[in-house]
């Protein structure tokens, strides 16, 4: 019964007025800027970062969570009415919703999008209502070199099922890890590459490189892009045909159960279950040749699949402190700024925080089926605004946003540094999400790291003595084998193909 | 003309993503190892400020040497000729935004940043970006200023 208290304590914590206001804010929010083509959740998250920063803890995680969800929906809307993905596991509801939406069914499919996001996402949660409390326990029982171990696997793992090279993606780690030393170090008070800034020496601060890093590059490579949108945008009839929804009903169940168990994995997330989902959906289809068409299995399952996985991600981020994509990445430098160390003890020390922002998630759900279906006129018309009004206006709001974090202009000098490495990284084909990964990391493993090692007296097997840390370093090993393995590279390749 | 074709393939061998990223985490390890340099040390058992850094710069740099050594032995995909007209205009209008907004205010800033911005896109019509200059400094001062209460000014000497 202990589960239906903490339920209740999350619900009382979540029904409040004023949370309620931040998560329908942050659901707006989210969607608003989600909507415009080629800005997926990261770089919305990011952006939106400094509107969080002067709430209460519970306030602005609730927020952060209502944007994701918010920029997801906006993504997908986004992708099925003009063709535009503004991030990878998008990608797939692009192939068969905008087909449907030329066949005058982007009603049908945006309300079944909706409608399957919704189920996926409540049954997300009931898993992570059932996960959060053992998991945690496990992780109580883990010891310096065991969270140094179990954060290498977690790197490792994002960077194995991350796109592109898996080589440049450890380099990338590398680069995060070593940002994230930068300032003071905590157990000598030694400034590091601080280069006499003052500002420095607290670090460099989350949100500024995460605003250029994906915000401004973001909005970059759009301008270079020149995103042109073809035709007049028609929505038609927001019901589905009883041939659509007996159809869709069974996708949207095997997306949801694939998704929850794709996202729950580190190095895991939305992306890697749309993918999956779509590609089930086309080898179980009768007709595999209608896939890229307008099937409406395309477009129900990776989008339930994609938020199922959105959803269970939060299990590793909230019960170990490990991030397993750029999101929870955000999630985690979010939480550190509001000076909660994600991990085990967030659940026990602050029960109103973890409850309430899980509750939070299902309300938020919830709220974006309203959001997004009846309103959908709205957004539509966000859509016909050109890039040209929109690019500078971002900016600004980035801007002024990086200003507020803490009224200095160095800030803002910051997201312009930022923004030209993330360019740079975009144009050299280095992802940005294994840096996050490192850079929100980097100070906790450096920190386990040394404290291991001391109690050890500085004999590094102490990693390969203990079961829990041998058996994480054990699997990351395999992870990297797997990699290098001819036949497995191929298969990689191949899965992610259809992103291109 | 045969020679120049042969220098022009070397060349694109270099200018490969993969041989540059290469360079570039060997770069950023050369960074880290040569301002990381006064930091101590230290043992193994109580490793200095400088133990971690000089380890993850190494390790860098060596899997940087890696990647360049692969591209240029498998070869790769070649690096798309930048543009520099979008981000070199969007980072100076950022660097001007914060020149300007404390020196001079919000108004000034946010003009100057929408005039950089609006000339690093396709299409530039004067009429269009005034429109868009006065919609926004009217939104901005309304939700951060008067909305939000945040403590900016609007002009210098005037609000």
């Amino acid at each position: 019964m202990e589960l239906f208290d903490n339920l209740s304590l999350g619900f009382s914590v979540a029904f409040s007025f004023q949370n309620l206001m931040y998560a329908l804010l942050g659901c707006m929010l989210g969607t608003l800027i989600g909507v415009l083509p080629g800005i997926g959740p990261v770089a919305t998250i990011a952006m939106l970062l400094p509107i969080t920063f002067h709430l209460p803890p519970v306030a602005s995680l609730i927020m952060l969570a209502g944007i994701y969800y918010g920029a997801s929906y906006g993504g997908s809307t986004t992708s099925i009415l003009v063709n535009l993905p503004g991030e990878a596991a998008s990608v797939v509801t692009c192939l068969d919703g905008y087909q449907m939406a030329r066949k005058g069914r982007a009603g049908a499919a945006l309300s079944i999008s909706a409608v399957g996001s919704f189920f996926a996402g409540t049954v997300g949660t009931i898993i992570i209502v059932m996960f959060a409390e053992p998991l945690t326990r496990m992780a109580q029982k883990f010891g310096p070199a065991d969270y140094c171990a179990l954060m290498a696997l977690g790197l490792v793992a994002a960077v194995v099922l991350a796109s592109g090279s898996v080589l440049k993606a450890i380099a990338m780690v590398f680069l995060g890890l070593l940002f994230g030393l930068v300032g003071t170090d905590v157990n000598t008070g030694a400034q590091r590459f601080t280069f006499d800034i003052p500002e420095l020496s607290d670090g460099i601060d989350f949100a500024p490189i995460a605003m250029g890093l994906f915000g401004i590059a973001e909005i970059v490579v759009n301008l270079e892009r020149h995103l042109t949108r073809t035709g007049t945008i028609k929505v038609g009839s927001l019901w589905p045909t009883r041939e659509e929804t007996r159809r869709s009903i069974p996708a949207i169940l095997r997306g949801t159960m694939l998704g929850a168990a794709l996202g729950v994995l580190p190095g895991g997330g939305p992306t890697l279950g749309a993918f999956s989902a779509y590609t089930l959906e086309k080898k179980l289809s009768k007709n595999p040749g209608e896939f890229g068409k307008g099937a409406v299995e395309g477009v129900a399952a990776p989008e339930a699949a994609n938020n199922a996985a959105a959803q269970t991600s939060f299990i590793p981020m909230l019960t170990l402190g490990i991030p397993s994509n750029a999101v929870m990445a955000l999630m985690v430098g979010a939480m550190i700024i509001q000076g909660i160390q994600p991990g085990p003890e967030v659940m026990t020390k602050k029960p109103d925080l973890f409850w309430g922002m899980i509750a939070s998630m299902w309300i938020g759900n919830a709220m974006l089926v309203v959001i997004n279906l009846p309103m959908i006129g709205m957004w539509v018309k966000l859509l016909t605004v050109p890039y040209r009004f929109l690019a500078p206006a971002i900016l600004l709001f980035c801007c002024i946003g990086a200003y507020s974090l803490q009224n200095s202009t160095f800030h803002v000098m910051q997201v312009a540094c930022f923004g030209v490495l993330g360019y740079i990284f975009s144009r050299l084909g280095c992802e940005g999400a294994p840096f996050l990964l490192g850079l929100v990391l980097g100070p906790q493993m450096e920190e386990y790291f040394r404290r291991a090692m001391l109690l050890s007296r500085g004999d590094a097997m102490v990693f390969l003595e203990r079961p829990i840390s041998l058996g994480l370093l054990i699997t990351t090993a395999l992870l990297l084998i797997l990699m290098a393995l001819p036949s497995i590279k191929k298969a990689r390749k191949e899965a992610f193909q259809e992103e291109g | 003309m045969e020679d120049y074709a042969f220098w022009e393939a070397s060349l694109n061998r270099f200018l490969s993503k993969d041989f540059l990223s290469g360079l570039m985490f060997i770069g950023f390890g050369l960074v880290a190892l040569y301002f990381g340099q006064k930091l101590a040390l230290g043992t193994t058992v109580r490793m200095g400020p400088g133990y971690v850094p000089r380890m993850l710069a190494l390790i860098m740099m060596s899997l940087g040497g890696l990647i360049c050594v692969i591209a240029l032995v498998a070869g790769a995909e070649p690096v798309e000729k930048p543009k520099w007209k979008p981000i070199t205009l969007v980072t100076i209008g950022i660097i001007c935004f914060a020149l300007l907004f404390e020196r001079a205010g919000l108004l000034p800033a946010l003009i100057v940043l929408i005039l950089i911005a609006s000339l690093a896109g396709e299409e530039f019509k004067l009429k269009e970006v005034l429109g868009n200059m006065v919609v926004l400094a009217v939104v901005c001062t309304l939700v951060f200023k008067v909305g939000l209460g945040m403590n900016i000014t609007i002009l210098r000497g005037v609000w």
